[in-house]
């Protein structure tokens, strides 16, 4: 290599890591604006204001889901296996939601019996990076299902 | 002479003769139609056992399928982001004329390839979440990825002078590189609606054989894709390039080089 090519090699070599460096630094400073979603046990934590709006995650918690007299709004729980967080949605829930299936709910919450209940306007349903034959999938949905019961308790949204 | 030597001295020579504009011009014409060969026949395998023979996901149904478009447009909207700004580099510190064609010509093609990943996506997006789109780390990020090569292009052609203009849009596709692992990590680092890893999880893949084959054929075949357009259009603008040599001149009057 010539020593203008040395030169050059050296400049492109700092650019990158100064650029690398430099968003390195700025993702660190705003890691958790990058989140999508809080968690019911952060939201326990922390509190909540009530104008805002939210996106909570979690898994529709086994038994909770009740329709109420309307016959269009629905109350359900999400857990993050550790505490749980009361969602109330009027609509049309998407196909995967079922129990034990991880859902974003977005929306504000209010107060109800005194514990926060977040009155969505949108459920998304979250499918994880798992890809199963339907035929040898019985096992497999069984332990989705159950997943906060696992021992180790290991769970992905 | 052993043989390590030899394959070396052979990729060696191949290298710096595929550096001269008109060498590149003279074993392009043979390699580009083998490329689209191939192309053809493993994205036809591809979507054949994609479609037909892979069974259906236990969560997703036949839903899922969109799968064997939408992973292979994605990877390959980062892989030749990669291409593109290490052909930039090599154009920027060796000067060597046909790594700014590269960089210059992958551009329009990552571009397509990252919005038909956005485009997929949204498309599976809708059925299965609910939503055509999110502002999640992931989808933010790609969108991202879509405007560089937006950026990169509108860099070149804002030059009046090539050589400028090639290491503008080399400089910028060096600095943007950034953008690739931020997306590659995207969905390990912050939480996403979109899903994680599948394929390179750590442990092995989340997915059984029978999805992961015909998804390498399309990947493999989208690879021989990008090959062929990028070859076509290299081979365009080697001739803008060059219009004024000799080999280009005697090419116009019928000539063969």
């Amino acid at each position: 290599m010539s020593p203008s090519q040395k030169k050059r090699l050296a400049i492109v070599g700092l650019v990158i890591t100064g650029v690398g460096v430099a968003t390195f630094l700025a993702i660190m400073s705003m890691q958790s604006s990058f989140e999508y979603f809080k968690t019911p046990t952060q939201i326990n934590s922390e509190g909540f204001e009530g104008q805002r709006s939210y996106r909570i995650a979690g898994l529709v918690r086994k038994g909770s889901v009740a329709r109420l007299e309307d016959g269009v709004t629905q109350r359900f729980n999400i857990t993050d296996c550790e505490q749980d967080i009361t969602v109330q949605y009027t609509g049309i829930l998407p196909d995967l939601f079922r129990e034990g299936q991880a859902i974003v709910t977005v929306g504000q919450f209010t107060e109800h019996n005194s514990a926060p209940m977040l009155v969505a306007d949108q459920v998304l349903a979250k499918h994880d990076e798992n890809y199963v034959p339907s035929e040898a999938a019985d096992a497999v949905m069984l332990q989705q299902a159950n997943k906060c019961n696992d021992a180790d308790g290991a769970v992905t949204y | 002479m052993n043989p390590f030597t030899s394959i070396w001295t052979f990729l060696s020579t191949t290298y710096h003769r595929l550096g001269s504009p008109r060498e590149f011009y003279r074993i392009s014409r043979y390699v580009t139609p083998v490329f689209g060969f191939l192309f053809l026949t493993l994205s036809a395998l591809g979507a054949y056992f994609g479609l037909f023979v892979a069974p259906a996901d236990y969560q997703q149904g036949d839903a899922f399928r969109i799968l064997f478009v939408h992973v292979p447009v994605a990877w390959m909207s980062l892989f030749v982001y990669v291409v593109m700004a290490v052909a930039g580099a090599i154009g920027l510190i060796w000067r060597m004329k046909m790594a700014f064609v590269v960089t210059i010509c992958s551009a329009p093609i990552g571009a397509a390839f990252t919005a038909l990943a956005l485009l997929t996506g949204s498309i599976w997006g809708k059925p299965i979440w609910g939503t055509y789109w999110v502002w999640d780390a992931r989808l933010t990020s790609e969108l991202i990825l879509l405007f560089l090569y937006f950026g990169i292009m509108a860099v070149y052609y804002a030059f009046e002078e090539r050589k400028t203009a090639e290491k503008a849009a080399a400089l910028l596709s060096v600095v943007g590189v950034v953008i690739v692992p931020i997306i590659h990590y995207s969905v390990e680092w912050w939480s996403s609606l979109h899903q994680g890893v599948t394929v390179f999880a750590e442990g092995g893949p989340k997915m059984p054989p029978s999805m992961l084959l015909p998804l390498a054929f399309m990947a493999v075949g989208f690879m021989f894709f990008y090959g062929y357009a990028l070859f076509l259009t290299m081979r365009n603008r080697v001739l803008i390039n060059e219009r004024k040599s000799k080999w280009v001149r005697a090419l116009a009057m019928g000539e063969s080089i």
